[in-house]
């Protein structure tokens, strides 16, 4: 990498309380100095003017598709669409073709990435197949560098085997990864159950069938005593219930995704299979409610929820189509629009950085001299207009194409490398 | 008002009430037609309309059938399983098959709501759906609505209650949409485990006791309880359903005034009706399958008008 001269950063750094507006020398992918610098003739600048820059964000779980469901998504276009979102490091669900239930799963996911720009760090299933039904070999996972352990898009329902691998993970640390979904009262539904689901004829996903597995997660984490992260909350009463308990110091982190902090139920209307997503979009009430547990804490992390479907699997009736939404691209954007003026850069810094490093214990990235340079360059006022052209991962399944939004990421320099989108 | 503000017939609720009222008046001169001696019109000639059952349909399907027939279109008709439909050929690449051979209006059944509207966003042939899952069946709205409005005239503040599985019926929901928007008043009645928990906010009220029910209303339209097609089971028997929710000669002689009974059928005798009220003076069953075939023929009738190539 030639050496790198970032200009009028404003640094965004939640130990350095205060904006500070610097120059950062970037040699040998190392920073090299932080002040006023002046360029070299063979220096590469970009010019931030005044623009922010962070430490590259972390993405707590994305479906990777690699191996199995390529068709959807690879190692090399989600590596790509992460970092045109600013991300550098993303954790990887493990519900691919075959499951990542064991330590060979794990380490051709860090071998494929490794010294990668962005860097792949994977969840490893917490029951073979994420059937439910069996705890896998976590202690081999984690020695050879699975970060936690979850069933991915699969909410475990067994309170048993949820139970025994909270237990199980408890000599390293580990933390379990679990999206509440009760299935026996959840039942086939495919929104939420409100008014809309009632007028549209689709079966309805109750809120209260999230927050009972909510709950028993809860109490599962509290007779435990171990580390529990809910995965993707999208209702009120769900935030309701994880404020109580951390009250109570029980040991749980969660999540939210931009979809459910931008979108309500009402987007149904059309029958569009593209807002056909999980946990599904529910009201302004749960909105509002998800926007006051981040602004207020109790929820640590943003989350991309990035899941990506060929339009095979989407351009169908909406019942027969499959859940999710690409969303590693939009991630910011979404969020600093819906967010708006509730939160501080330094705020979502912290929900999309720091949180969800230290929640997995991925070390943490430092911006100060010595320092492996792991940096996103990103601007909050910019405006910009989402293309399909643009879109590098190889789903595109969003209903945001031809949507002008607000923030946009400008670039990422991680391991040496770098991405400048050229926006600035 | 002479045409209807809408090129496609996909729910109730993308209706004006000015449609329904259009619907109504121009079924009321093709139900003239229909007790004619010759029952035929030219009005649709050289109109060709593909029948596209994704979903089994008896009376539906032949009340279209006839109601196109009558009209003088040409007339072709697909079914298939949906099973065998998701496994192969996706509902667009059906579809686009049969409009390559120059459909001008596609009456569909199929098993997913919404699908109706899907399809909308990618062809150009006018719509009409014969149901869509759990969503909508906008002709046994219209048809159960106008069959009342011969009974009682303007249907203003008429007193309706649905009985049965109002969760897995597209009856039921496009009745409650047609019913408020001609300013009648709705309740449903059945075991709470078939009532969405929601209903109530799309304008109709809930009501547990038979008795109440009944004694409250102008006309009880009561829809079809099918155990065996259920994957869960939301209540334990058909002999407990018939005894605490089935409507009977008993309870209808304890209600103090005269009221209709309507079924969209087929009737499972002795279940949600014992025999001797459905074919009892009160109920209008049969009125309701003959005025099915006016209201198609209106609804093909103003649709046709519509077509993308006239407009």
């Amino acid at each position: 990498m030639p050496d790198l001269l970032i200009r009028n950063a404003r640094i965004i750094d939640p130990k350095h309380k205060g904006t500070r507006t610097k120059d950062l020398l970037i040699q040998n992918g190392r920073i090299q100095k932080i002040g006023k610098i002046s360029a070299n003739k063979n220096t590469k600048i970009w010019d931030l003017k005044g623009a922010c820059l962070s430490i590259g964000w972390f993405d707590i779980g994305t479906q990777v598709g690699d191996p199995g469901l390529e068709q959807n998504e690879d190692l090399d276009s989600v590596s790509k669409a992460a970092m045109a979102g600013g991300f550098t490091g993303i954790a990887s669900y493990p519900n691919t073709k075959p499951v990542v239930h064991s330590k060979s799963g794990v380490l051709y996911l860090i071998n494929q990435t490794k010294n990668n720009l962005v860097e792949v760090f994977p969840i490893g299933a917490v029951s073979h197949n994420c059937e439910g039904k069996d705890i896998t070999e976590m202690y081999d996972m984690r020695e050879v560098g699975a970060v936690a352990f979850s069933d991915g898009s699969h909410p475990i329902q067994n309170s048993g085997m949820m139970m025994r691998s909270l237990l199980y993970v408890k000599p390293f640390n580990g933390v379990i990864i679990n999206q509440a979904l009760d299935y026996n009262t959840a039942g086939d539904g495919m929104v939420h159950e409100g008014t809309m689901s009632t007028s549209l004829g689709l079966k309805g996903l109750p809120s209260m069938s999230e927050e009972l597995m909510v709950q028993r997660d809860i109490y599962l984490a509290e007779y435990t005593d171990s580390k529990l992260h809910i995965a993707n909350i999208s209702t009120a009463g769900s935030v309701r219930l994880i404020r109580a308990a951390r009250k109570k110091g029980i040991q749980v982190t969660c999540s939210v995704n931009p979809a459910n902090l931008c979108l309500t139920d009402e987007v149904l209307e059309d029958f569009d299979s593209n807002y056909k997503v999980m946990p599904p979009l529910r009201e302004l009430s749960d909105q509002k409610a998800l926007k006051k547990g981040l602004s207020d804490g109790v929820i640590d992390v943003i989350s991309s929820n990035h899941s990506p479907q060929v339009a095979e699997n989407k351009n169908l009736e909406f019942s027969y189509a499959d859940f999710g939404m690409i969303s590693l691209e939009t991630t910011y954007s979404i969020i600093n629009e819906a967010l708006g003026e509730d939160i501080e850069p330094i705020g979502i810094v912290e929900k999309l950085a720091h949180n969800p490093r230290r929640i997995l214990g991925v070390e943490i990235p430092k911006i100060a001299v010595g320092e492996l340079a792991n940096f996103v360059a990103f601007d909050p006022e910019a405006e910009w207009t989402f293309k399909e052209n643009d879109i590098f991962s190889k789903s595109k399944n969003t209903p945001f194409i031809g949507k002008t939004m607000k923030g946009r990421v400008l670039g990422v320099v991680n391991n040496k490398k770098q991405y400048w989108s050229g926006w600035a | 008002m002479s045409q209807l503000s809408t090129r496609h017939l996909i729910g109730i609720k993308f209706l004006k009430p000015e449609d329904i009222q259009l619907i109504f008046e121009t079924a009321d001169k093709f139900k003239e037609v229909l007790n004619r001696p010759i029952k035929k019109v030219p009005s649709l000639r050289d109109v060709t309309i593909a029948n596209l059952f994704f979903e089994n349909s008896t009376r539906t399907r032949i009340s279209f059938e006839l109601a196109e027939k009558r009209l003088s279109a040409d007339v072709v008709n697909f079914s298939a399983s949906s099973s065998s439909v998701k496994k192969g050929e996706t509902l667009l690449d059906t579809v686009n098959n049969i409009l390559a051979m120059k459909v001008d209006l596609v009456v569909m059944r199929h098993p997913a709501p919404g699908a109706h509207i899907f399809l909308s966003k990618h062809i150009d042939a006018n719509i009409i759906n014969a149901g869509d899952g759990t969503h909508e069946h906008p002709t046994q709205a219209l048809l159960d609505a106008y069959s009342m409005r011969e009974k009682l005239g303007d249907l203003r503040g008429k007193k309706i209650v649905i009985f049965g599985d109002i969760l897995h019926s597209r009856v039921a929901l496009s009745n409650i949409f047609c019913l408020n928007k001609l300013g009648a008043k709705v309740k449903v009645c059945g075991p709470p485990t078939l009532i969405p928990k929601y209903i109530h906010r799309i304008g109709a009220e809930v009501e547990y006791d038979v008795n109440k029910a009944l004694a409250w209303c102008d006309v009880a339209n009561v829809l079809r309880i099918q155990l065996e097609r259920q994957d869960i089971k939301y209540f334990p028997s058909l002999r407990e359903y018939s005894r605490s929710f089935g409507i009977n000669k008993k309870l209808l002689d304890r209600v103090d005034k005269p009221i209709y009974i309507m079924h969209p059928g087929p009737i499972n005798r002795g279940v949600e009706l014992t025999s001797d009220v459905a074919d009892s003076k009160q109920s209008i069953i049969l009125q309701q399958v003959e005025n099915g075939v006016a209201i198609r023929m209106a609804v093909l009738y103003l649709l046709a008008e519509k077509r993308s190539h006239n407009s």
